[in-house]
């Protein structure tokens, strides 16, 4: 049975070769005309290579992540004479043979005959850094935006087009599978976060932890009327090193960090499947004895969900108390418009070692974390923070 | 619409007709000049100047059953052929009442279905479509008619000119070409125009008669497109008629013509046949001076109102046409991008 | 009178057809369709005549006027080899009111007439008010070993002035109504002619209605990708269709008929059902039916696109003469399928 020899096709104009980046088949398997074989990437696209004809993979001499010029030969196939007349390839070819030398498979060889290669490219360039679940194509981005739909949504969509892409096919038949499944309608609130959560995330976002001793804030809680929540204590220690210094706080914009005019604090409240995050404006100019009781009155008012215009917004900082749900440490992610979140795990008696008495003794520890916009700010930045604000709540009485 | 002037007129009374529509022509060629100079006029302005006695004989030998393809100079022939001032000034100023609507402009202006066609710039392009004319009235049983297509001298170097004429022979109909060889074409001479030593030869090659003409005699003019008219109406088949003058004003208005020789204005071949008719007709005692001056102040008041009523017009507004170029409603495609 | 009713723009030239023409033969051809047309025109409008070289006596190069002079004397007319000047002839004749049949021997010599058909005929009615009745047929189209002076595709030309219709019937029934239609309307119509289907194609008979002139049809139905052509590669589509669907494709193919008007909203239709659109000329590439076509879709529904519309012409370079060279030239039922199919697994 003839042996049909798999080359690289020419790609599109001025593309000179190709780097294989997967193989979709093995020796062995049986194609058809047309499959998709092997995935390429040039430096504009993602293509495919495409079986001439029907057939059994004989060999692959091409390798992973090497580079091909266009016209090299990457495998063979074994067809029958008809199914090789029925695509046209029962004339001889002029391409080079596998077993030949290996100057055949070098990086940047040349079609040594200098024939221009034909067919054209077989399949249709999916744009760069594009390929797989990201891309869409304008039907299906006006038949997403018909259902109010993002790219977000389409990562659990198995694509079955060129490069992995979620066709429109594949997403109807995925939209009606999900007809089938359980279905509870998302409330504006979560979909309102689900988009800010979306939007953060576009940045590299790294987390920095801390220990940090509570014993003395319980303790001046205690000597409190009203009693600040450990939270406050966080939140006007965030204040203060911020105050220091604000750099940290910056946005990133182009190349200038936009430092904060006002050292603005927000902290996050559950309220009812989501989160609010009111604020106290200049956190850093009030004591904190001046700040319960209006930090006591948002609490309350978000938990109603009757927070005023101007009580949220604006903030440049928040804080987390996320050990409220019992949790010891966690990854909180900054609001999208903010550089950094602090976050607050649940206090435990943790055995210490004191050096000066030759033992452990117990302390109550909760974990500060840290979470930054990591364009910004790196974790010796971040750890100084952190340190700072521990140093400061150990010392509760100056906050 | 258009008033030509009857057979049945002496030849005297023809020759006055003829004149006046010359010193019509002239004078009103002359307001268009002013017009452009004076910056009234959108595009080009072409005049006949120096051409008149051809362009009138031709108009006034023409019945209103008769087919008219006339060309950039011929002002003359158009008024004697029945054109309207007003259609003139009309076109020449952009009025949306004017034949041609604001769609096309100066002396690219007809009206079709009374026999009068208007030319488009592609020179030769006229002559088959007079052939078509009087090829469909000859299908149609009528006979006793004629077409006249007037061309310069350097219309006879196109394609278009040979295969009209060569076909117009071939199915001998009764065509009449009024060659006007003023020895310019634009800044050409006829020296690099044609080789033949008389444009009147070319005759023999197609098969047809030729007549030749000093245009700038106008009881020559008369008489010789009266013959060849009389020669094509009567089933001679096509008649060829080369007329020679000067062109006593440039191309265009926009043209100076200084490649025109002094020597050649100042030789015979560079008389103006408006004084050579006016001289003619006052030797015949045809007319006075007085008569002259009369119709000269008529014919300039008669212009003057014709530009104050085109002026007055509504000029197109794009708003309100209908852009499409087919009469087929239902077949345009409107996709506009605004 | 059938003229009058041509301007309806259906194809309601019918209604004034008292008996049906008896064709005795079993088949007709689309050249026979032609011929038939033609003597019907004749036959029923005085005001219509064929002009042409070699039309006469000798029934025209291809025979589309076979016998027609001696059925109709003095209304088929040969003429001397002057393009230009048949085309200024029938624009006079139009002017008084008759519908001249001009058969340009090929559609490569109307590029002589070229100036007459796209600043005389097409700007008459626009400049004067006046229409332009005439009907110009332009034998088109590559056969083997016809060259590069015998094979041209000109109906984008043509399409792009405005005051033109051009029509370019695929079908030996579309060949018979739509030169009726072409005849009847009052507008300057470029006919185009494939002379591969003059003896290739064949129906059993002639239609007694069309779609109305400005429709496109559908060839096949299909759900998975719309191909839109005309004339002889609405046949290589077809099979180009047949093939694929023995793997599994279902193509649709969309007949234009006719380019100019041309029928976007067919067109939009077909894709809004596939989502995958390639268009296939037999024309060269650059300004052709298949650019107008996708820039049409591409800016009018953009958003019904799946994959980016593609496009399959003849090679940019003169109509090759040897048959090798001329197979390969013009997309043929393999090539349109391997598009096809590079469309299919976008």
């Amino acid at each position: 049975m003839p042996q049909i020899s798999i080359i690289m096709p020419q790609l599109g104009e001025s593309i000179a070769e190709a780097a294989i980046i997967n193989f979709l088949v093995k020796p062995g398997d049986h194609v058809e005309g047309g499959q998709d074989l092997i995935e390429v990437e040039t430096n504009k696209a993602t293509m495919t290579v495409t079986a001439p004809c029907g057939g059994r993979i004989e060999s692959f001499c091409a390798q992973l992540n090497e580079s091909y010029a266009v016209g090299d030969v990457l495998g063979k196939i074994e067809a029958t004479k008809e199914e090789a007349a029925r695509f046209g390839l029962d004339l001889p070819t002029p391409a080079k043979s596998c077993d030949t030398d290996t100057e055949v498979i070098s990086k940047k060889s040349r079609n040594a005959t200098g024939s221009r290669v034909e067919p054209t490219v077989r399949g249709l360039p999916v744009p760069a850094n594009a390929s797989g679940a990201s891309y869409m194509s304008p039907r299906l981005k006006a038949r997403m935006h018909e259902l109010g739909l993002s790219a977000a949504d389409l990562a659990g969509i198995a694509g079955s087009g060129a490069a992995g892409r979620v066709t429109v096919e594949d997403f109807e038949k995925f939209m009606a599978h999900l007809d089938k499944q359980k279905l509870t309608r998302a409330s504006s609130m979560r979909v309102a976060v689900a988009d800010a959560m979306r939007r953060s995330w576009t940045r590299p976002l790294a987390t920095v932890g801390l220990p940090v001793q509570i014993d003395a804030v319980l303790l001046h809680r205690k000597t409190c009327e009203p009693k600040p929540g450990p939270a406050l204590y966080a939140l006007r220690a965030l204040a203060v090193a911020l105050a220091e210094n604000s750099a940290v706080a910056g946005r990133l914009v182009g190349t200038n960090i936009v430092h904060p005019s006002a050292i603005d604090v927000g902290f996050a409240v559950e309220a009812e499947d989501g989160v609010l995050v009111p604020v106290l404006r200049g956190a850093d100019k009030k004591p904190l004895k001046e700040l319960v009781i209006r930090y006591n009155e948002l609490v309350e008012l978000a938990r109603q969900r009757k927070l005023p215009a101007d009580a949220t917004g604006g903030s440049v900082a928040t804080v987390t108390n996320f050990g409220t749900f019992g949790l010891i440490w966690a990854t909180p992610i900054p609001l999208p418009e903010q550089t950094l979140v602090l976050g607050l795990g649940a206090g435990r008696k943790m055995p210490h070692w004191d050096e000066a008495k030759g033992q452990f003794v117990p302390v109550m520890e909760a974990y500060l974390t840290l979470s930054f916009d990591h364009r910004v700010l790196d974790g010796g930045a971040a750890g100084r923070l952190l340190l700072r604000i521990s140093d400061l709540m150990r010392q509760p009485e100056k906050l | 619409m258009l008033q030509p002037v009857s057979e049945s007129h002496a030849v005297g009374e023809t020759q006055l007709a003829a004149y006046r529509f010359m010193l019509r022509a002239r004078l009103l060629d002359d307001k268009f000049a002013a017009l452009y100079r004076a910056g009234k006029i959108h595009g080009g302005v072409f005049l006949g100047r120096g051409q008149e006695a051809l362009s009138a004989a031709i108009g006034v030998h023409l019945n209103k059953s008769d087919v008219f393809a006339p060309l950039i100079r011929d002002a003359a022939g158009r008024l004697a052929f029945g054109e309207p001032i007003i259609d003139a000034v009309r076109t020449y100023l952009g009025s949306a009442l004017g034949p041609m609507r604001g769609r096309d402009g100066n002396v690219h202006r007809g009206r079709p279905t009374e026999g009068y066609l208007p030319m488009i710039s592609h020179l030769g392009a006229m002559v088959s479509v007079v052939n078509g004319v009087l090829f469909a009235r000859r299908m149609k049983g009528i006979s006793g008619i004629v077409g006249v297509a007037c061309l310069g001298e350097g219309a006879t170097s196109t394609g278009a000119f040979h295969e009209s004429l060569n076909q117009a022979a071939v199915e001998k109909l009764p065509l009449v070409l009024v060659v006007a060889n003023n020895q310019f074409a634009y800044s050409t001479p006829t020296s690099s125009q044609f080789a033949c030593p008389d444009l009147a030869n070319k005759a023999i090659g197609y098969g047809v008669e030729s007549h030749s003409v000093d245009a700038t005699d106008f009881s020559a003019c008369m008489e010789t497109v009266g013959a060849a008219i009389a020669r094509a109406r009567a089933g001679h088949g096509p008649q060829l008629v080369v007329a020679t003058l000067l062109r006593l004003c440039g191309h265009g208005e926009h043209d100076d013509a200084s490649y025109i020789a002094p020597e050649q204005k100042n030789s015979k071949l560079g008389r103006d046949c408006l004084k050579v008719a006016e001289d003619f007709l006052l030797k015949k005692e045809f007319a006075d001076a007085a008569q002259i001056a009369v119709w000269r102040s008529e014919a300039i008041r008669e212009i003057e109102e014709a530009v104050a009523q085109a002026q007055r017009e509504p000029a197109p507004d794009p708003y309100e046409e209908k852009w499409s170029a087919l009469s087929s409603e239902h077949l345009n495609e409107l996709r506009e991008e605004t | 009178m059938a003229g009058d009713a041509g301007d309806l723009g259906v194809g309601c030239w019918m209604l004034d057809v008292g008996c049906f023409p008896f064709i005795p033969h079993m088949s007709i051809t689309y050249l026979e369709a032609i011929r038939e047309a033609q003597a019907h025109a004749l036959r029923d409008d005085p005001r219509v005549f064929i002009y042409g070289q070699d039309v006469g006596a000798f029934g025209g190069a291809f025979k589309a006027t076979k016998n027609l002079q001696k059925e109709f004397p003095g209304r088929v007319l040969d003429a001397p080899i002057s393009e230009d000047a048949m085309i200024g002839l029938a624009v006079g004749t139009a002017i008084e009111g008759m519908r001249p049949i001009i058969e340009m021997q090929f559609a490569d010599f109307s590029t002589v007439a070229f100036n007459q058909i796209v600043n005389q005929a097409s700007t008459l009615f626009w400049r004067t008010n006046v229409p332009c009745p005439i009907t110009v047929r332009l034998p088109f189209g590559g056969t083997s070993g016809s060259g590069p002076f015998h094979s041209q595709c000109l109906e984008a030309i043509y399409a792009h002035y405005p005051g033109l219709v051009v029509l370019t019937p695929a079908t030996v029934e579309d060949a018979y109504s739509m030169l009726l239609s072409a005849v009847a309307i009052d507008d300057p119509v470029i006919f185009c002619e494939h002379k591969f289907l003059y003896y290739h194609l064949k129906a059993e008979k002639l239609p007694s209605e069309a779609l109305p002139i400005g429709k496109a049809r559908i060839a096949r139905e299909g759900r998975d990708l719309t191909i839109v052509t005309y004339s002889a590669m609405v046949h290589e589509a077809l099979a180009a269709a047949d093939e694929l669907a023995t793997e599994g494709w279902q193509v649709e193919v969309v007949d234009l008929r006719s380019i100019k008007p041309l029928d976007t909203d067919t067109v939009v239709a077909s894709v809004a059902r596939t989502g995958r659109l390639l268009c296939v000329g037999e024309a060269w590439p650059w300004g052709g039916v298949t650019a107008e076509v996708i820039a049409r879709v591409s800016a009018e529904s953009y958003g019904l696109l799946d994959a980016p519309p593609q496009r399959l012409n003849a090679k940019d370079t003169p109509v090759p003469y040897h048959p090798n060279l001329w197979a390969a030239h013009r997309p043929t039922a393999r090539s349109v399928a391997a598009a096809a199919r590079k469309l299919i697994r976008f």
